[in-house]
């Protein structure tokens, strides 16, 4: 008996290992991966190339302010110190409309802005090249004039230092909330948290099925059913390409990390992510979830790969799990706006979308420990049930070379005996 | 001891595809499973192995009931499958692993039948750059490799030119002398009829014939005569009442009805002083008598 077991754990290994060194050596997996650390360390370094092509002489899309009536009296020089991300150039020269067209086009300034009374009212044309992709004049231009000419007049009334003072509002906005819970984090860590973790598991786990696939299309499946149980097979299998998922995705985010640490001005990443939220227990539970969602999908994919003989045949098989795994995501992420919610909670314990919503949770702090337990329990519990009934359509289905297996084929393949 | 089968069925639904199947392999040698395409030789071979429940019945192997624990076995199956794109080093080192070889003697037993079937050369190559015959070669060693006790092979000379076949035939007579116990499933009556002591014919997964093909081919009487003469023989054929099936040039095929007739032309033959070049009483060939058997058994 323990010697059963011995060779059976053995084997488990072998198929293991053989699965890891053979997705490593794949050209695709090298080059897809070389690939995206490119992509991560080129996007954490855009603002740094697009700094490389300045010349240093601009800083900022220039907009040409036409006050020929001298209405704001000089004062609109100010606008250069409000930092608004624009160069004001001021003229008290008129202006023609071709004149400023001829400008645009030119690309001397981007924008120009004409004012003039009319009516007894300033009356101010914001002019662009073309106003298709705008709704209207930039809001940040209309507050930013409006201030200027409300502080020119004030300043006209001889106000005292303190009645200019009480003009001025001294607010102190602060956001609170009815609920006890706290909800800490932000949208974006939380969003990145989720993502990183459906794709990681939902791409890992589809590799199971077409691994399967490609057994039986090369017709191997005969040679390896008989050199050990197809139960070593699919969780061998899982085991490999969940190593290797692993792998994949500490190294990607660590060439994250690093890339935003090193590339982005300090500080960035703080302000982005709120590392402080970031603990060595969230990042446990983190791959813990990643390691359980993707037993959940890689068991489940093991079932379809294993009903198909042909490689075109893999999508339309796996439509059915593609469709729960991306149920289970949504259900966590648009919940996630309303984290205490209890639709939220339920996200949390549905063993489909508890791996995508309970790090989230975690991260802001509303998982309570029995929450956590209960959604792991669930989550084994449905991982067992899941190995269970795929292993045994897998054992049934591997040897089956026809057409791809209908639901009622399945079926009929569970109910048989074990082979 | 052996291999023992007995009153084992297997259905896919309603369809039943092996009926009541019985034979018994007690000494090491070469054993013919033989049928048309759908007899269900694939499914008793599968059930042999253990890679597929029957209904019911009995398969034994030594006493033991057959499970992979109990067998240790090489299966070359009929659908041939390679790792395409895995060096072939590697993929025979895996499937030696599995079958329970330490590393080393997995390493020793690769590059000795790499060397016996001449495919040494392609050890490090990725099995998609073989050529069909070689990556047959490939999975005939992958089957052999861990030294079985039981050997089962699908159609194992399909797709080799006459030398390769030679090859493995060499390596098939070695096997025996070893004491292997060989099943060997194929369409090619002359292998079955070079390797074969016993036999078991299906069709429609019942067994229609079963037994040592010797005795089976002593129930049969003489059909033929292959007559080869210096002078034309025609006469003296057509004096004794049989029928020329074919001749050219004082070559014949004559029908007779038992060894009789075959006595008798060869009297006459000396009585008339001819000079007998060739002269073969023949029994139905195996194909003959598989082509009659499962005749019958469709009628």
């Amino acid at each position: 008996m323990f010697l059963l077991y011995k060779k059976k754990m053995k084997d488990l290994g072998i198929v293991a290992s053989y699965t890891i060194k053979e997705m490593l050596k794949k050209k695709t997996f090298l080059i897809s991966n070389l690939i995206l650390i490119v992509m991560i360390i080129v996007g954490f370094n855009i603002p740094n190339i697009l700094k490389s092509f300045d010349d240093g002489e601009e800083t900022g899309s220039k907009i040409l302010i036409v006050d020929s009536e001298n209405i704001f009296e000089g004062t609109l020089e100010t606008l250069n110190q409000m930092e608004l991300g624009y160069e004001f150039e001021v003229t008290n020269d008129k202006v023609e409309f071709d004149t400023i067209k001829t400008k645009i086009e030119e690309e001397q300034i981007e924008d120009a802005i004409v004012v003039s009374k009319k009516d007894g009212k300033i009356n101010i044309e914001y002019i662009v090249e073309n106003m298709n992709m705008m709704n209207g004049v930039p809001e940040e231009c209309i507050n930013a004039l409006t201030s200027v000419y409300s502080n020119l007049q004030i300043s006209k009334l001889g106000l005292t230092q303190s009645q200019l003072e009480s003009l001025n509002p001294n607010f102190n906005f602060e956001l609170k909330q009815t609920e006890e819970q706290e909800v800490k984090g932000n949208v974006v860590a939380i969003m990145l948290l989720s993502l990183v973790l459906f794709y990681a598991i939902y791409f890992c786990a589809y590799q199971v099925s077409t691994s399967i696939t490609t057994e039986k299309t090369s017709k191997i499946m005969e040679t390896l059913v008989t050199s050990t149980t197809p139960r070593t097979i699919v969780l061998g299998k899982t085991i490999g390409i969940g190593v290797v998922g692993l792998i994949q995705v500490v190294v990607l985010v660590s060439v994250a990390l690093i890339c935003a640490t090193v590339c982005l001005p300090a500080g960035t990443l703080d302000s982005i992510l709120d590392l402080s939220q970031m603990t060595p227990f969230l990042a446990v539970m983190t791959i813990v979830y990643f390691l359980l969602g993707y037993l959940v999908f890689a068991l489940l994919y093991a079932l379809t790969g294993s009903t198909v003989s042909k490689p075109e045949d893999v999508q339309s098989a796996n439509g059915p799990v593609a469709i729960i795994a991306v149920v289970g995501f949504y259900l966590a992420y648009f919940t996630m706006m309303n984290p205490t919610s209890e639709l939220n909670v339920i996200a949390s314990i549905f063993p489909f979308s508890a791996p995508f919503c309970v790090p989230f949770r975690i991260m802001m702090g509303v998982a309570t420990p029995s929450q956590i337990a209960i959604s792991l329990a669930v989550l084994i519990v449905t991982i067992l049930v899941i190995a269970q009934v795929s292993i045994k359509i897998y054992s049934n289905a591997i040897l089956n070379y026809g057409s791809k297996l209908s639901l009622k084929d399945i079926v009929r393949m569970y109910k048989q005996k074990d082979n | 001891m052996g291999l023992k089968i007995e009153n084992v069925n297997k259905s896919y639904g309603t369809k039943k595809v092996v009926d009541n199947i019985s034979f018994h392999i007690d000494k090491p040698g070469v054993f013919g499973l033989l049928g048309t395409n759908g007899a269900g030789k694939t499914t008793t071979i599968r059930m042999i192995l253990g890679i597929l429940k029957k209904d019911s019945g009995e398969i034994s192997w030594n006493g033991k009931e057959v499970a992979r624990k109990h067998v240790n076995f090489g299966y070359l199956p009929e659908e041939r499958g390679i790792y395409p794109k895995t060096k072939i080093y590697d993929q025979m080192m895996y499937f030696a692993r599995l079958k329970g070889m330490s590393k080393q003697k997995a390493d020793e037993a690769i590059k000795f039948w790499m060397k016996r079937l001449e495919v040494e050369e392609y050890m490090y190559m990725p099995a998609e750059k073989l050529s069909k015959g070689n990556q047959q070669k490939i999975q005939f060693i992958t089957a052999i490799l861990h030294d079985p006790e039981l050997i089962v092979l699908d159609e194992p000379f399909s797709g080799l030119d006459p030398v390769n076949s030679e090859l493995l035939k060499n390596v098939m007579i070695d096997l025996v002398k070893q004491n292997k116990y060989i099943i060997m499933s194929s369409h090619q009556m002359s292998s079955i009829e070079e390797f074969c002591t016993d036999v078991v014919i299906l069709n429609k997964g019942r067994t229609v014939l079963k037994g040592n093909l010797k005795e089976i081919r002593n129930t049969y009487k003489a059909t033929k005569i292959e007559l080869s003469t210096v002078e034309n023989a025609e006469e003296i054929i057509k004096n004794l009442g049989l029928e020329i099936l074919f001749s050219k040039d004082n070559d014949y095929e004559i029908a007779i009805h038992g060894e009789e007739d075959g006595y008798k032309l060869f009297k006459e033959l000396s009585k008339n002083n001819m000079n007998v070049i060739k002269f073969e009483i023949k029994k139905p060939s195996l194909n003959d008598i598989f082509i009659e058997k499962v005749g019958k058994s469709e009628e």
